[in-house]
């Protein structure tokens, strides 16, 4: 028996036609939204040195490319670490992918293949396929809005509250309500439609056993108008249903539908109708509402997210991409596709939730921050009319600015890719530019200018930390060394961490490893100095330090400090297209004439945890005995969610028979100490709740009969070795760095460590 | 108002100071050269005032103590002209050359303030700025902490500081010259970048100067470390047993008979 879906069922054809002549409106409205939007977009800068829009589209077809593009967009793959979101997230999308598709089968349906071929689609079991599939998926959406209010009103997490500032984007609530306003009203729809259905049947079966009894019966009802098809087919329709057969023989397929019409059978068929028309209509004005809305709401993400998934350049996290020297004043200043982040971002608030400082009570939330450039893009237009207005001041003040780690713990965590700190740090390029620097910071780039540390300590005395050591360690200046150690200005000059390199250091000499100083020559590398904003001085150091290297025989550079390590591995190394320095940037020639001369090219950068860990790997260090403690280990930022390097130090502490016990937050999630981008030089915060250092060593005393908080920093050691006193609990739990814990291993007494 | 601000380059403190093998100067291959403190300290506060009220801050210096940089920086933060004036010695001279050859030179402009740091590490006395004073023929009020413009025209506002800490706000008729201690705000940061496009954009003046021979009234006979002892001692115990302690102390180092 043959059946097809029913077009335009109990529509009238005023209706009908007020419809087609709404969805080009409908449609001309969004695609001018939308282009009104993009627009914006480019009123930011090039990136120069980036790949194009075309490069970019080319390369996500490629297969690596292109599974990432489809993981992070259609699964949103980046949502994975939190179940509850990507489960709802899921549910929404795939729900509204499916009505989405259901939609437009319909219009190929009714308007292309009956309208032209007096043939339907939608018929038989393909038909009774699209109609469970599209019910299935109408309660899935229902759940996921569900699952999105229970989160918004029960829950109420902090990241999701409202916004400290005034936004014209309206929040999630309008498109929420919406989407659960037209899954429902859809069902009802389908209900009435159905409930309809039943009631020609039973009128049919109460008539006379008789044909034409039954086709009278039909006719009055007026079954004839609802079936938009050819004559032949409409008479095949007319048999069957005289025969006894279902009006919608696939309702049984659909059972929420098919449930809602056994509800609604028992009301008269003239409320059925009008009651049908009226949610018929109330469905396309909410869908059209939507539609309309996309540009101008929250929803807007749609289109900017997966563009933004798609056009993100994937490469080292550790690499800062540099536009102007002078930073950010207006949106204007920023890129193109840092506008295109700012527009991407949906809201979520996970920056927020992870953020170092937002969680200690400084004035900085990520999510506010890029919704505060948001909002000024908003204002904007295309062609710029009048002055834009600056960002800076009443808008982000310079407190919020300051108050960044530069952990990337924002960016790591964001499922659509928005790079925070590199709009922090851009805008703190305009701060610095105009001289407006906190006070230490001010003290301490004065400091690396001068001295090229920012202890305002003499270049001579940095390898002053050898000379209590019983072996002496060769200047690399004069002597060709498998190993440069870069040691790196806290493990030089602070007398907590001098300790941790002599440490290293004796194990190196323990292990024979071939390693040599750049002594005094060696100056800052430059890391937090280029996360502070102070774009001139990072290259001046980064000239400084590769004219040192420059006559210097060695094959792999060491690195104790993750900061210095992070940068000499990615930003050394990079050409000034690769760093994307615009030609307007200061200093262009010298810039590539370092590049030029890049000393690093070809060299590996490691850490000392990669090294100890290959050593031991490779049976050339030997751990004579466990230690038998029960630690736990705080990824360093700029180790762990830069460059990756999770498992070294957890090898290394597995060979010297630690147990390890892992804090909530470690691996991708740790929680930054508090010293990163710059604000290691920084003055306390007043108000603020408590240092994000004190925050993590509560972390760690949270974990029952932990003893040691293992770090492989020595600004970690400082931050915590300081956190752990202003909370009282040093005789608790002792913050030692893992060079230290091998050399114990190696040399020291049992006895002295009991 | 037209500003002269005086930068004087004094030895880095932070380096180890070595003493030559003649043992009465410093060994400048192992010294380095950094701005005077109060020197700065007067810059900030010409630009402060220019900022205010308008202006021109025009820098004037010794070609002595790798200078060079430090003009930059000057520049580099908003000084309008650099007048470096040329020695013929890398080394600055004493005191009372060094004013006659600034005096020289800041003759040359239509200053109605000049602002120059009222001591130097280098110095005995900080004797310069009023013997700068003396050679324009001007007022001088040293130790200022802070200068605004003045109430009437052709004056300004200084608050000099007094021992104690006490604070006087005085209005200074101009032309003079102040010997300033501190400005209003820390000197202002200057990022990298804008010094090096200072470096390429600015153009030292040379005035054209009298090199006044060398003073040979003071003559450095042995320079040497201050030695290290033990011979602090902490008085404690009531008012009367601390200054009975302190009368036999003087007592025994014979400075009371």
């Amino acid at each position: 028996m043959h059946f097809a879906r029913p077009i335009m069922w109990n529509v009238p054809a005023w209706a009908e036609l007020t419809l087609y002549v709404m969805i080009p409106l409908v449609m001309i409205a969004l695609v001018a939204g939308v282009v009104w939007r993009i627009r914006k977009w480019f009123v930011g800068q090039p990136e120069a040195g980036a790949p194009s829009i075309r490069q970019q589209l080319w390369s996500a077809l490629r297969p690596p490319r292109l599974a990432e593009v489809l993981a992070t967009s259609l699964f949103q793959s980046r949502l994975a670490r939190d179940r509850f979101a990507i489960v709802m997230h899921q549910a929404i999308f795939w729900g509204m992918v499916f009505l989405f598709i259901g939609t437009a089968l319909a219009t190929i349906d009714q308007d292309f293949t009956n309208l032209l071929l007096d043939w339907q689609l939608l018929s038989g079991n393909f038909y009774r396929l699209f109609e469970f599939t599209l019910d299935v998926f109408g309660v899935v959406l229902i759940a996921g809005v569900l699952m999105a209010a229970y989160r918004r009103v029960v829950q109420r997490p902090a990241r999701l509250q409202p916004r400290r500032r005034g936004i014209s984007l309206w929040d999630s609530f309008p498109l929420l309500t919406s989407l659960f306003l037209i899954a429902v009203t859809g069902f009802l729809v389908e209900g009435l439609r159905l409930a309809e259905g039943l009631k020609i049947e039973a009128s049919v079966a109460a008539a006379p056993a008789d044909w034409a009894a039954r086709r009278t019966v039909l006719e009055q009802v007026g079954f004839g108008h609802r079936l938009h098809m050819g004559p032949e087919r409409q008479e095949a329709e007319w048999s069957r249903v005289a025969d006894g057969g279902a009006v919608f023989p696939a309702a049984m397929a659909a059972p929420v539908g098919y449930g809602l019409a056994q509800v609604l059978a028992p009301l008269s068929v003239e409320s059925v109708r009008s009651l049908h028309q009226v949610l018929w209509w109330l469905h396309a004005l909410l869908a059209f509402g939507l539609i309309v809305s996309i540009p101008f709401t929250k929803a807007f993400h749609l289109v900017a997210s997966p563009a933004n998934l798609l056009l993100h350049v994937p490469g080292p996290p550790g690499r800062l991409p540099v536009t102007s020297e002078a930073g950010v004043r207006t949106v204007r200043d920023f890129t193109w596709r840092q506008l295109l982040q700012v527009d991407a971002c949906t809201w979520c608030g996970k920056c927020q939730e992870v953020c170092p400082g937002f969680n200690t009570g400084f004035p900085l939330s990520p999510r506010d921050l890029v919704q505060a450039i948001g909002s000024q893009l908003l204002r904007t237009r295309p062609r710029g009319n009048g002055e834009t207005p600056s960002l800076h001041a009443a808008l982000i003040p310079p407190a919020e600015l300051w108050s960044c780690c530069a952990c990337r713990a924002c960016e790591d965590i964001c499922p659509v890719h928005v790079e925070h700190p590199r709009l922090i740090i851009d805008l703190r390029r305009h701060l610095i530019d105009q001289g407006e620097v906190d006070e230490g910071v001010q003290d301490a780039l004065m400091n690396f200018q001068r001295y090229g540390n920012s202890f305002g300590q003499s270049a001579r005395k940095r390898p002053e930390w050898t000379k209590t050591l019983d072996f002496s360690l060769p200047d690399a200046r004069k002597q060709a060394v498998e190993y440069l150690w870069f040691v790196g200005d806290y493990a030089s000059y602070d007398q907590r961490a001098q300790a941790v390199t002599r440490s290293i250091a004796r194990v190196l000499h323990q292990a024979g490893v071939d390693v040599g100083l750049l002594m005094d020559k060696e100056q800052n590398a430059g890391n937090d100095v280029r996360r502070l904003g102070e774009e001139g001085l990072f290259s001046l150091l980064r000239e400084k330090n590769t004219q040192a290297l420059a006559g210097v025989k060695f094959r792999k550079v060491l690195t104790t400090d993750p900061h210095t390590y992070n940068t000499l591995k990615n930003e050394y190394g990079a050409s000034p297209a690769q760093s994307q320095t615009s030609p307007d940037a200061s200093d262009k020639a010298a810039a590539e004439e370092a590049a030029d001369t890049n000393v690093l090219e070809g060299k590996p950068v490691l850490h000392y945890t990669e090294l100890l860990d290959e050593l031991i790997c490779q049976g050339t260090l030997t751990i004579p005995r466990s230690l038998q403690i029960k630690v736990t280990y705080h990824d360093p930022c700029y180790l762990g969610r830069f460059n990756g390097v999770y498992d070294a130090p957890r090898r290394i502490l597995r060979a010297l028979g630690a147990e390890l016990v892992e804090m909530p937050r470690h691996r991708a999630s740790s929680f930054c100490c508090g010293a990163g981008g710059g604000r290691l030089w920084m003055k306390d915060t007043p108000g603020i709740a408590e240092r994000p250092a004190e925050n993590r060593v509560r972390e760690a005393l949270a974990l029952p009969g932990v003893q040691c908080l293992v770090v492989a920093c020595p600004k970690d050691l400082v931050m915590f070795q300081d956190a752990i006193k202003t909370v009282g609990e040093e005789a608790r739990l002792r913050v030692v760095d893992i060079g230290e814990l091998v050399w114990e291993a190696l040399a020291v007494p049992e006895a002295a460590l009991t | 108002m037209n500003i002269a601000v005086v930068l004087r380059q004094v030895p880095d403190l932070v380096e180890t100071l070595d003493i030559d093998r003649t043992g009465t100067a410093l060994d400048w291959d192992t010294a380095s050269w950094i701005v005077n403190e109060c020197d700065d300290h007067a810059l900030e506060q010409a630009l402060l005032l220019k900022e205010a009220g308008g202006g021109s801050v025009t820098v004037v210096a010794l070609d002595a103590g790798d200078v060079d940089n430090t003009l930059y920086t000057a520049a580099a933060k908003g000084a309008d002209r650099i007048l470096k004036i040329p020695l013929d010695d890398p080394t600055p001279p004493a005191p009372r050359a060094a004013a006659a050859l600034l005096a020289q030179a800041i003759r040359t402009l239509d200053a109605e303030l000049v602002l120059v740091g009222v001591q130097a590490h280098n110095e005995l006395d900080g004797v310069l700025p009023p013997l700068l004073a003396a050679g324009l023929e001007r007022p001088y009020v040293g130790v200022i902490r802070g200068v605004q413009p003045g109430a009437e025209p052709g004056t300004v506002t200084a608050c000099k500081e007094f021992p104690g800490a006490v604070m006087a706000r005085m209005q200074v008729r101009l032309p003079a010259v102040l010997g300033i201690l501190g400005a209003e705000q820390p000197p202002r940061y200057v990022p990298v970048s804008r010094i090096r496009a200072a470096m390429k954009a600015t153009q030292f003046e040379e005035p054209e100067v009298t090199v006044p021979a060398r003073d040979a009234r003071v003559t450095v006979r042995r320079l040497y470390a201050p030695a290290s002892a033990a011979r602090a001692e902490i008085l404690s115990g009531s008012v009367s047993d601390v200054a009975a302690r302190l009368v036999t102390i003087l007592a025994e180092r014979g400075i009371l008979k």
